[in-house]
C-alpha cells in the first residue's frame, strides 16, 4: 500500500497570524486548521462539502474549508469565526445571532456567521433575500432558522 | 412547606440571552470534537462493509507496520483473567468470568505479536507477566467466526499519530468475510416471516396487542368508517457534532474523557465499570455539546475503544465518528407503518379505532411506536379501540431514542385517520378533535394535567385557530385556493408529553464568595437547550443578580449527581435543584453575616443587587454584604428528583404532562409534486417558563425538526448491497433556511404548575399537521412520509382525484 508523499512544511495566514505546520499534501484546509493548528471554530460535520459548518473566508470569499487542500491556501488570507470577536467585542453578525438566539447547540453557527460576514463584506447593502441565499449552503439541525431570519432582518436594518 | 418559586419574578420567565452564545457564535467554545490534547492520537474504527457477514480471517500484521501506527484493539474479544502459568511463549489463565459456578476453566494462549496483554492499564510483554497477575488478554484470532449484523458494525479500532495515518492503518487491517443473507427492507420480512438474519429467532416478532370496549360494535354504530395504511420511515438523528470522545489516562491511573454526551455521569460510570476504576476516578467533561436528540447516552463502542486505545498507546486518543458512521451506527429512529380503521358519527364522535402496525428498530431492539398511547391523545375519550404491533428486524444499526420516542409515529397513525374520517363525514376535522378530547378528571389535584387537560386542549385549539386564521382558511379537502398549479391547504394535529423531573437525583451547588462572586455548579449537560443559562437565571433570581454575572460550571461528572438529558427531564430537575441550592446558599450567607452586622437572619432579605434588613431598613450592596463573610464562603446544595417533586406541597415547583396543538399551512404544486410549508402555528403549554427566549427557541426548533420529518428525512437502503444509499448530508435531506415557513410560537404559561420540560413535545405533531394540510390541499391522502415530490405525484397518479 502506498502512503503518498510525506508531510511538507506550510505557512498559513489565519486570522492575521502567520502559522506554520507540517501536513501531508492530502490534508484539507479544514483538517489543517483543526488538527494541526488548533483553530477549531470551523467544524467538521458532513465530510463532503454539503453542510457549510466548515465555512471560512479565504481572501474574503466564503469557502467550504473541507473542499480546499491546505497547500492551496498558502499565501491567502484565511479568516475563521474566531476573528469575529476582538477584545470581547462581537462583530455585528455573531452579535445579532446572540441577541436573537439564532443558535442552540451552536455547532453549525460559526459556519453561518462566517458565510453572512463574507456576504455583508461583499455587499454591505445586501437584502434579506440576498443574505438568505448566502447561507443556502449551510444546515442547522436544532432548527434555529426562525431566529436566524430575525438576526438577518436586524443586520439588514443596521446595514451589517 | 419548603419555599417555592418567588411570587414576584424579576428574571424568571423573561428573555435572557444564552450565556455561552458569544463563545459558540465565534467558534471559541470547545466542543468534544475540538479538543486537542498534547500528544493526542487519532482513532479510527474498522467497520463491516456488508449488511450481514461472518469474519473468516483477520490479520493486523500490515496495520502494525503503517507509518504513525500506535495502537490497535479488536473489539468484543478481550477477556480479563488471572495468570496461572507462563511457560515459554505459552500463557495460561483463568477467565474472570467463570463459565459455571465451581467449574474452573483454564485457557492457554500462544503469545505472539497479535496477542495483546494489559496489566495495570499498560501493555506488557509476556516477560513482565507473573503468576497471579490480573490481565486483560486480547487474541486477534478470537474475532474469527464473529457474526456481524449490519453494514457499519464495529470490528476493530486503531490509533495513530495523525488522522491520515489512522485511516491508513484502518485500511491496512485485513479482514475476510463470509457474506451472509441480509434483509434491509421491512416488506421483505413481511413476505417471509421465517427469515433469520438477525440475533433474534426470526426477523419478525409478534408484539403486544390490547383492546378496549367492543370495536366491531363501535364500527357498526358509525355513520362512516375509513380504513387506510399510513407510515413513517426510519430516519437518523444527524447530530451535527458526531458521536465520540477524547480519552486521556492520568498519571495517577484515573481517566478523563471529553465526550459528546447527553449524560456525563452515566458515561463516567460506564467507563469506570468497564475499566475497573472507582467511579470518582473518571471525569467526563461535556462543556459544549453539538446535539444529541436522544442518541448520546453513554461512552458507546467508540468511547470504550478510545479509552482502550489510549491506555494501550499511553497517550490521549480522540475518536469522532465520520458522517457515514454517525448515520448508520449511532442511532436510527424506528419506522412505523400501520393500517388504521376509524369510525365516527356525524357529530364528530369517534365510535371505534383499530390500528395494526409494525416497524423496524434495526437489527435489535423493541417496539417502534408507543403502543400504550394509541389512539394517542384521544385514548381516554374513544370508547372502543384495538391496537397491535409487530417488530420487524432488518440488517441496520439499532434504534435509539429520538426526541419523544414513539410519539411522532403515534401522532401520524392517529391524526391522519381523523382527517380522513372528517372528509368522509363531510365535516371540519376540528369538530372531531374537540369532540374526542380526553375528559378532565375532577378527582385529580386541581393543577394537574389530568384535572385540566380537556380545558387546556380546548384553549390551545382556540388559540391555534385564531393565530392560523383556521376558520377563514379551512375548506373541504381539495376545494381550496389554487394559484396556477399550486393548491393550498391547512392541517392540524395534537400531541402530548411528560416532561417531569427525572427519577434519579439531580444536584446543583451554589457558592457565594466573599468578593460577591457566585458560582453555580452542576454535572448536568447543555445540549443546546439552554440549560446553562436556565441554571444562571434561577440563581440570579434568588440572589438578586444579573444572570450574566453568575459563573456557571456545568458538564463535568465530578460536579455531582445528575441524570441523562432524556425525556425532557433536565430543566424540571435542574431548575428546582438550582432554586434549592441558591436558597440554601443565601440562608448560609445570612447565618454567617447576620451576627457581624447585628441583624437577625430572619429579618434579612435580598433585593436586586443588595441585602436589606426588613426590621431596621438598613441596606448593604451585595459586595459589601458578602465581604463580611471574612475568610469564609457561603454554600448551598440543592437536589431534586421526581420523588421530591411528588412530595405534597411541591407540585408548583415542578410537574409534568403537557399538550400542544400545531397548525400547518401549505401549498402543493400538482405538476411538480413539490410541497411548500408557508406557516406553522405551535401552541405549547409549558408550566413555569424559566427563560422565555430559549423556551421559544426550543419550540421553534422542534417544529423545524418535525417539518424535516414531514418533507425530507428518510434512510434509504439498497436491497441488493444492504447498504444505506444516503448515509451523508447530501442525499439525506435536511431543510435549509430557504425551506422554512414562518413559525408562530405561542407559549401557554401556567406558572402554578411549576417547571415542565418541553424539549420534546413541539417536535411531535408537526409532521402530522403538515400531512393533513397536504391532504386538505389535494383532497387526496399522501399516506407515507416524507412527502417528497415523488410520493405526491405517485399518489396523484394512482387515482388521486384533484379538482
Amino acid at each position: 500500500m502506498a502512503f503518498g508523499p510525506g508531510p511538507v512544511r506550510i505557512e498559513l495566514v489565519v486570522n492575521g497570524r502567520k502559522l506554520t505546520t507540517q501536513v501531508e499534501p492530502r490534508v484539507t484546509l479544514l483538517d489543517a486548521l483543526r488538527n494541526y493548528l488548533d483553530v477549531t471554530g470551523c467544524k467538521r460535520v458532513c465530510d463532503r462539502g454539503t453542510c457549510g459548518a466548515c465555512t471560512v473566508m479565504v481572501d474574503g470569499r466564503a469557502v467550504y474549508s473541507c473542499t480546499m487542500l491546505a497547500l492551496e491556501a498558502r499565501g491567502k488570507d484565511i479568516r475563521t469565526a474566531e476573528s469575529l470577536v476582538v477584545g470581547g467585542r462581537l462583530d455585528p453578525v455573531p452579535e445579532a445571532f446572540v441577541r436573537c438566539d439564532a443558535q442552540q447547540c451552536g455547532f453549525c453557527t460559526p459556519g453561518f456567521v462566517v458565510a453572512l460576514r463574507a456576504a455583508l463584506d461583499k455587499n454591505p447593502q445586501a437584502t434579506e433575500a440576498e443574505l438568505e441565499a448566502a447561507v443556502a449552503g449551510n444546515i442547522c439541525r436544532c432548527g434555529t432558522y426562525e431566529q436566524m431570519r430575525q438576526a438577518i432582518a436586524q443586520l439588514v436594518r443596521k446595514g451589517g | 412547606m419548603a419555599e417555592g418559586w418567588p411570587k414576584q419574578r424579576r428574571v424568571l420567565g423573561s428573555k435572557v440571552r444564552r450565556l455561552d452564545g458569544p463563545a459558540k457564535a465565534t467558534g471559541l467554545a470547545k466542543y468534544t470534537y475540538d479538543i486537542n490534547r498534547p500528544g493526542m492520537l487519532h482513532g479510527v474504527i474498522v467497520r463491516c462493509p456488508y449488511a450481514h457477514a461472518r469474519i473468516k480471517a483477520i490479520d493486523s500484521t500490515a496495520t502494525r507496520k503503517t507509518p504513525g501506527f500506535r495502537a490497535l484493539t479488536i473489539l468484543g474479544v478481550s477477556r480479563d483473567g488471572v495468570v496461572v502459568a507462563v511457560e515459554g511463549n505459552q500463557l495460561t489463565y483463568t477467565p474472570a468470568a467463570k463459565k459455571k459456578a465451581g467449574q474452573e476453566e483454564r485457557i492457554t494462549v500462544t503469545v505472539n505479536e497479535r496477542v495483546t496483554l494489559i496489566k495495570n492499564h499498560k501493555v506488557v510483554s509476556l516477560k513482565e507477566v507473573q503468576v497471579g497477575d490480573r490481565l486483560t488478554i486480547e487474541v486477534e484470532q478470537d474475532a474469527i467466526g464473529r457474526e456481524l449484523f449490519f453494514a457499519g458494525e464495529e470490528i476493530a479500532a486503531v490509533a495513530a499519530d495523525t488522522e491520515e495515518h489512522a485511516r491508513d492503518a484502518a485500511r491496512a487491517l485485513r479482514v475476510e468475510y463470509e457474506v451472509l443473507e441480509h434483509v434491509v427492507a421491512e416488506d421483505e420480512v413481511l413476505k417471509d416471516r421465517n427469515k433469520r438474519t438477525v440475533p433474534a429467532p426470526s426477523n419478525y416478532s409478534e408484539g403486544k396487542a390490547a383492546t378496549q370496549g367492543d370495536v366491531e360494535a363501535g364500527f357498526r354504530e358509525a355513520d362512516a368508517v375509513v380504513e387506510a395504511t399510513y407510515g413513517v420511515p426510519v430516519i437518523s438523528h444527524q447530530c451535527l457534532e458526531s458521536h465520540g470522545l477524547v480519552a486521556e489516562w492520568t498519571a495517577d491511573g484515573g481517566l478523563t474523557v471529553w465526550a459528546s454526551t447527553q449524560a456525563t455521569v452515566a458515561t463516567a460510570q460506564q467507563l469506570a465499570a468497564r475499566f475497573g476504576l472507582p467511579a470518582a476516578r473518571v471525569n467526563c467533561i461535556t462543556h459544549y455539546m453539538g446535539g444529541g436528540f436522544g442518541s448520546k447516552f453513554g461512552p458507546d463502542v467508540q468511547g470504550f475503544a478510545a479509552a482502550e486505545l489510549a491506555r494501550r498507546a499511553g497517550a490521549p486518543v480522540k475518536i469522532m465518528l465520520d458522517r457515514e458512521a454517525e448515520i448508520t451506527t449511532a442511532g436510527n429512529r424506528p419506522s412505523a407503518i400501520g393500517t388504521v380503521k376509524i369510525g365516527g358519527k356525524k357529530d364528530g364522535t369517534i365510535t371505534a379505532y383499530a390500528v395494526d402496525c409494525y416497524g423496524t428498530p434495526g437489527y435489535t431492539g423493541g417496539a417502534t411506536v408507543n403502543l400504550n398511547l394509541l389512539p394517542y391523545v384521544y385514548t381516554d375519550a374513544i370508547p372502543n379501540w384495538k391496537r397491535s404491533h409487530a417488530v420487524v428486524y432488518i440488517n441496520a444499526g439499532a434504534a435509539r431514542a429520538m426526541r419523544a420516542p414513539g410519539h411522532p409515529q403515534n401522532c401520524v397513525l392517529t391524526e391522519f385517520a381523523i382527517d380522513d374520517l372528517a372528509a368522509r363525514l363531510g365535516i371540519d376535522p376540528l369538530i372531531i378533535r374537540r369532540k374526542n378530547l380526553p375528559p378532565n378528571n375532577p378527582k385529580a389535584p386541581p393543577n394537574s394535567w389530568a384535572a385540566r387537560r380537556n380545558t387546556i386542549y380546548n384553549e390551545q385549539i382556540d388559540i391555534a385557530v385564531q393565530l392560523s386564521r383556521w376558520k377563514e382558511k379551512w375548506h373541504p379537502p381539495g376545494q381550496g385556493n389554487q394559484v396556477g398549479s399550486r393548491r393550498y391547504g391547512i392541517g392540524m394535529a395534537l400531541h402530548t408529553w411528560g416532561g417531569f423531573a427525572a427519577g434519579q437525583p439531580n444536584e446543583c451547588f451554589v457558592i457565594i464568595g466573599r468578593d460577591g462572586s457566585i458560582v453555580a455548579r452542576t454535572s448536568t449537560q447543555d445540549l443546546g437547550t439552554g440549560q446553562r443559562t436556565v441554571t444562571a437565571v434561577v440563581v440570579a433570581e434568588i440572589l438578586g443578580q444579573d444572570p450574566a454575572s453568575i459563573i456557571t460550571e456545568i458538564g463535568e461528572s465530578r460536579f455531582g449527581q445528575s441524570s441523562g438529558s432524556g425525556g425532557s427531564t433536565t430543566c424540571p430537575s435542574q431548575a428546582p435543584a438550582a432554586l434549592r441550592a441558591a436558597q440554601a446558599a443565601r440562608d448560609e450567607l445570612f447565618q454567617k453575616v447576620a451576627p457581624k452586622v447585628q441583624a437577625d437572619p430572619a429579618d434579612l432579605t435580598i433585593a436586586p443587587g443588595k441585602v436589606v434588613d426588613r426590621k431596621t431598613g438598613r441596606e448593604w450592596t451585595w459586595k459589601e454584604f458578602c465581604a463580611r463573610l471574612g475568610m469564609e464562603e457561603a454554600r448551598g446544595r440543592g437536589v431534586w428528583s421526581l420523588g421530591i417533586a411528588n412530595e405534597p406541597g411541591n407540585e408548583d415547583i415542578s410537574s409534568g404532562q403537557v399538550g400542544g396543538v400545531q397548525v400547518a399551512e401549505v401549498s402543493v404544486d400538482v405538476e411538480t409534486g413539490l410541497v411548500r410549508v408557508h406557516h406553522i402555528v405551535a401552541v405549547q403549554d409549558c408550566g413555569l417558563v424559566v427563560n422565555r427566549l430559549t423556551c421559544e427557541s426550543q419550540v421553534a426548533g422542534g417544529v423545524i425538526m418535525g417539518l424535516n420529518y414531514a418533507l425530507f428525512e428518510e434512510c434509504i437502503r439498497d436491497r441488493v448491497t444492504g447498504r444505506q444509499l444516503n448515509a451523508d448530508m447530501e442525499f439525506y435531506k435536511l431543510g435549509g433556511l430557504g425551506d422554512m415557513p414562518k413559525i408562530t410560537v405561542h407559549l401557554q404559561d401556567m406558572p402554578e404548575r411549576g417547571v415542565i420540560g418541553i424539549g420534546e413535545p413541539p417536535v411531535i405533531s408537526t409532521a402530522a399537521a403538515v400531512g393533513n394540510a397536504v391532504f386538505n390541499a389535494l383532497g387526496v391522502r399522501v399516506p407515507f412520509l416524507p412527502l417528497t415530490p415523488w410520493r405526491v405525484l405517485q399518489t396523484l397518479a394512482q387515482g388521486g382525484k384533484i379538482r
